[in-house]
């Protein structure tokens, strides 16, 4: 008994450290978690844009041919995609893949109704806009390639071979603007807008003079 | 809770937080950098390169195609300028000056970002067909049932949004004077 008595501090100071334990055993778990919720949410956030199934880029581009212009369906209540779309403004889209060769956008507003281009990314990214205020003649002329391919065309252009900038100078009124982009696969936006309800149809007319077409690599 | 007992415990909750997490961030607008003018709302930086990953990921899981910078701007208004939601029971009053710009639209859609059926099958009002006033201001009623003049149908679904388009807006989202901007005020009138 005395033994035992001499003891109780040891017995008591176990205890304390016992429940010491237990109170600090589960925040390395919670701190792991923790650490693994937000690696968790900054995945799905930056992995979103280009898996989301109703994504813009795979719902309007991803299975059309490479440099074919397709005009998007007159909205209205029964028009799902894409959402939030204007009932006054006509969508055009082209899909483009670098990899294949850089990709010529070439569009002439007719004067009358407000047009613009835009060029997107996978993601959703707009790396281009303009409007046909911004530019001669309501007229564009954008060459989207890589930086790869905007080194091998300064070279070709360097060397006096024929490239695609200068083809496209020597048969067009605008000067072509290069653009560089960031990402291999993307869609362009061409949007022309109706004035008023009864107008629509002719802003889709409009738009015949909006090409995408694939341009044949620099070598 | 010893060992690896634990894990899964630790994975699973790590599972729920995350996805909470991006979800509740995908309530709402999309990402940073709202500009607010009256009832109104933009997010200037969705039109170009410079948009954060939270509106990225919004705009994808929206399905939108918004406007790139030298389009135009869109805004946005869920309630009116009283800070009521919108309620298709109710009529509204959509008036003052015009934005600057070289044409807009103003268009009514779900929550979800359709398009509301209605029996006139219209579903905005442009600049160039608004009716206006002597001093170039106008006064747009929007309601479900038809009215004389400017006149945006709501259809039948209560809750709505509108969006007015400032296509090749002066004040452009480069520039950032948001301050000079004049947008039309949102009036509540009668509910049924």
């Amino acid at each position: 008994m005395s033994a035992l008595l001499s003891n109780r501090p040891r017995f008591a100071r176990a205890l304390r450290l016992s429940w010491t334990d237990r109170a600090l055993g589960p925040i390395p778990w919670i701190l792991g978690a923790l650490f693994g919720a937000v690696a968790i949410h900054l995945l799905t956030i930056l992995a979103l844009p280009t898996l989301w199934p109703t994504a813009a880029y795979r719902r309007l581009a991803l299975h059309l041919p490479l440099g074919e212009t397709v005009l998007l369906p007159r909205p209205d209540a029964a028009s799902r995609e894409p959402t939030f779309a204007d009932p006054f403004a006509a969508l055009a889209v082209c899909r483009f893949d670098l990899s294949q060769g850089p990709l010529r956008l070439r569009a002439k507003a007719d004067g009358d109704h407000p047009f613009s281009v835009s060029v997107r990314l996978t993601d959703g990214t707009i790396i281009f806009s303009g409007n046909d205020r911004q530019t001669p003649q309501g007229a564009f002329d954008v060459l989207i390639v890589t930086q790869a391919q905007a080194d091998a065309l300064d070279a070709a252009q360097d060397s006096g071979s024929d490239s695609p900038d200068q083809n496209a100078a020597s048969d067009a009124s605008v000067d072509p603007l290069r653009l560089v982009s960031p990402g291999l696969r993307g869609f362009a936006v061409f949007r022309v807008l109706a004035l008023r309800e009864g107008d629509y149809d002719a802003a889709a007319m409009a738009r015949s003079s909006v090409q995408c077409s694939v341009e044949k690599p620099a070598t | 809770m010893s060992g690896l007992k634990a894990l899964p415990f630790a994975a699973i909750a790590a599972l729920v937080l995350g996805s909470a997490a991006t979800l509740a961030s995908l309530q709402g607008g999309p990402g940073f950098g709202a500009v607010r003018i009256g009832a109104w709302t933009s997010w200037p930086q969705i039109g170009n390169s410079d948009i954060d990953p939270y509106a990225r990921a919004s705009i994808a899981v929206d399905g939108a195609l918004p406007l790139g910078s030298h389009e135009g701007l869109a805004f946005m208004a869920e309630s009116d300028n009283s800070g009521a939601p919108l309620d298709a029971r109710c009529d509204y009053v959509i008036a003052g000056a015009a934005p600057s710009a070289r044409f807009w639209t103003l268009t009514a859609y779900d929550v979800d970002g359709h398009l509301r059926p209605n029996p006139a099958n219209r579903y905005a009002l442009s600049s160039a067909a608004v009716l206006r006033g002597a001093d170039g201001d106008f006064v747009i009623d929007a309601a479900r049932e038809a009215r004389s003049g400017n006149w945006l149908p709501l259809g039948e679904k209560s809750r709505f949004i509108l969006i007015l388009r400032a296509y090749q807006a002066t004040t452009s989202a480069v520039g950032n004077a948001y301050s000079e901007m004049t947008l039309p005020t949102i009036a509540r009138g009668p509910c049924s």
